[in-house]
């Protein structure tokens, strides 16, 4: 099975059509038409992954081993917890949101529950104070406003 | 003597008090990152750079703070060579032949410090080749126009899967994918909208930095969390150093050989750190070995990592002169000099003469006060070594996170560095090479501007591409650069497997 080289070679080769396609939609430039526009180049680059695409897709390389569901579920989970540690800095602040995502990443890798909260909160606070004191570069304080 | 003066007006910015403190912090930095395994170099600059970029250091502390941390990096990839049997990075892997045996034998703290002293000789004698080459190519590529230039990018990519590459049209891919990451944006020259779809937060494009971040550093959380490998590994313990002037005449002759091997496979495309320690083991293997390569010889340390070092400073020469770099590291070194508003090139020394310089004297000077830092503060290192990644792996990625966040302050930032994590994942699941996408969007615009440029002025005439003797020229490595390794490379590589150790 050379599946994994098959697919990602076609959603290469859709990608390289799309953005091609979309490079020749480009509004014509401010002055005119010239001899090369801001279309030139992507239409270029359409072509050069289109073949690396395709080569991809009639020669795959052996499967690399893809993690067990599970597994994948719980890498998109740390991408949920980073996500919501993007999302949470600014209205929640910066230490509460950074002890619960190093926490969390700290408990996932296979440290104990209290040594991944410790680790969590003792990396936030220290980092905070480093940055907003030592460094002055102002990370969000958020709810512990002080 | 031009070069000399100059140099020792780089030396006069390099001893100042407050570019040895940075010398010496990216020294400690670098080493404590290379050691990590599985960080390597290339990630721990590109950690640091929004961080000195956001800490509002001037260029020339930034690239003394930064290429301290490249060349403490490049020493500290050796630790977990000798003492876990892991290479931090691809050139380490030599190092285990027989650093990782002389470990096993209670050598450690000996492997550890010729591994140091041969580090010092090839970056040395690799920054007085640099010295002396850079103002020379400098001066050469000031003869190219647009179309040579165009030839120039197109040649770094080919030859940037090295002549060991496995899947060239891989390299392609992932060159082509960055270049397509780098038209994102306003059209400097047009003015037009390409593929913005009017989202404000791509109206400027995409920022390589957090490009760097996300691939690099998100994705090898991913592979961290995957492996099960918060743990760490069991390394050997480390005994007291007893190391005589005897020693270090005995590896002399190897670390000099290595460095200047090192230092040319370095210059030359398509070469890089991993092939100049690879050909440093195995010359010096065929002039000394006497059966004791492979078992603990200490030359078979000295003779990689000396060539290892010489390529890393080597592969600044075309960086600092063409603005071509030839390696992951390197790629990541332009990154962090596009951001500074320096621009390499031939244009490089002559505009900017004291930055180059004062960043040459500080290689010579970080590497100084790595070999005087490394030798008795190993121990500390190997200390910190023993960190579990359990809980490192996580502050890692938060200082990253802080690092991103702190160049604009925006959180979309974020999504975009776990976005990019994400893709380095997948892109390296289907054995794409990151690099040359990272490359692409470091040289896109400038790459674009040379073709538009050249086009305009054969008006729309593509025949100027191929006109020039130069240009010609460059194509043809260029083609041989992407054939080459589909007939070397599976030669080239089993030579390498044989004499790799057999992981265990």
């Amino acid at each position: 099975m050379r599946l994994n080289d098959r697919v990602f070679g076609l959603i290469l080769l859709i990608l390289a059509v799309v953005y091609g396609y979309e490079a020749t939609k480009f509004p014509e430039p401010f002055g005119g038409q010239e001899s090369v526009g801001p279309e030139t180049f992507p239409i270029l680059l359409s072509f050069l992954l289109g073949i690396g695409a395709i080569y991809m897709m009639v020669k795959p390389d052996p499967n690399a081993k893809w993690p067990a569901l599970s597994m994948l579920i719980e890498l998109a989970i740390v991408c949920v917890v980073l996500m919501g540690f993007a999302w949470a800095i600014e209205p929640v602040g910066f230490i509460p949101s950074a002890a619960v995502a190093v926490g969390f990443l700290s408990w996932r890798m296979g440290a104990s529950l209290s040594k991944a909260a410790i680790t969590g909160v003792a990396t936030s606070v220290f980092i905070f104070v480093i940055f907003n004191k030592v460094l002055e570069l102002a990370l969000p304080a958020g709810i512990l406003g002080f | 003597m031009e070069t000399i003066s100059l140099l020792l007006d780089g030396f006069s910015v390099a001893l100042t008090p407050e570019s040895l403190m940075f010398a010496l912090i990216g020294s400690i930095l670098g080493t404590l990152i290379g050691a990590l395994p599985g960080l390597g170099p290339a990630n721990g600059v590109a950690i640091l750079i929004p961080l000195a970029f956001s800490l509002g250091l001037s260029a020339t502390s930034s690239l003394i703070l930064l290429t301290s941390v490249y060349a403490g990096a490049m020493y500290g990839g050796r630790i977990s060579s000798i003492l876990l049997n892991i290479p931090g990075d691809e050139p380490a892997m030599m190092t285990c032949l027989d650093g990782y045996p002389m470990a096993v034998k209670g050598k450690a703290a000996e492997a550890l410090a010729t591994s140091a002293i041969a580090s010092f000789i090839g970056s040395f004698i690799a920054t007085i080749g640099l010295v002396i080459l850079a103002p020379i190519l400098a001066r050469f590529a000031l003869s190219f126009g647009p179309a040579e230039y165009f030839a120039l990018f197109a040649l770094a990519f080919a030859t940037l899967g090295g002549i060991t590459g496995k899947n060239q049209f891989k390299t392609l891919i992932a060159a082509a994918l960055g270049l397509m990451i780098a038209t994102v944006g306003i059209d400097i020259s047009s003015g037009v909208q390409r593929f913005t779809y009017d989202n404000l937060h791509l109206f400027e494009g995409v920022d390589f930095l957090i490009a760097i971040v996300g691939l690099f550093a998100i994705s090898e959380l991913f592979f961290f969390l995957e492996a099960h490998a918060g743990d760490g590994l069991k390394q050997v313990a480390i005994n007291k150093l007893k190391l005589t002037f005897k020693d270090f005449l005995f590896v002399l002759p190897a670390s000099l050989r290595g460095a200047v091997l090192g230092f040319v496979a370095g210059v030359l495309p398509g070469a890089g750190a991993s092939l100049g320690s690879f050909i440093s083991y195995t010359l010096e293997k065929r002039i000394s070995d006497k059966g004791t390569f492979g078992t603990g010889d200490p030359r078979g340390v000295a003779a990689p990592e000396a060539g290892n070092n010489g390529a890393a400073s080597g592969a600044l020469v075309p960086m600092l002169t063409l603005g071509v770099p030839g390696s992951g590291t390197t790629a990541v070194l332009l990154a962090m000099l596009i951001s500074l508003n320096v621009n390499p090139g031939p244009m490089l020394f002559q505009q900017n003469a004291d930055l180059v310089w004062g960043v040459i004297a500080a290689l010579f000077v970080g590497n100084l006060v790595l070999l005087l830092l490394n030798i008795p503060m190993v121990g500390i290192f190997v200390k910190l070594l023993s960190i579990p990644p359990k809980y490192l792996m996580p502050i890692v990625t938060l200082i990253a996170s802080v690092g991103i966040y702190s160049i604009t302050g925006s959180a979309v930032d974020l999504y975009f560095m776990v976005g990019f994590g994400v893709l380095g994942y997948v892109l390296r699941k289907v054995e794409i090479p990151l690099v040359p996408v990272i490359l692409g969007m470091l040289l896109g615009p400038e790459m674009e501007k040379n073709l538009r440029h050249s086009l305009v002025l054969s008006d729309g005439d593509w025949g100027i591409l191929f006109s020039s003797g130069l240009s010609i020229g460059l194509w043809i490595v260029a083609a041989a650069g992407l054939i080459l390794p589909i007939i070397v490379g599976p030669m080239l590589r089993a030579r390498m497997k044989r004499n790799a150790p057999t992981a265990d």
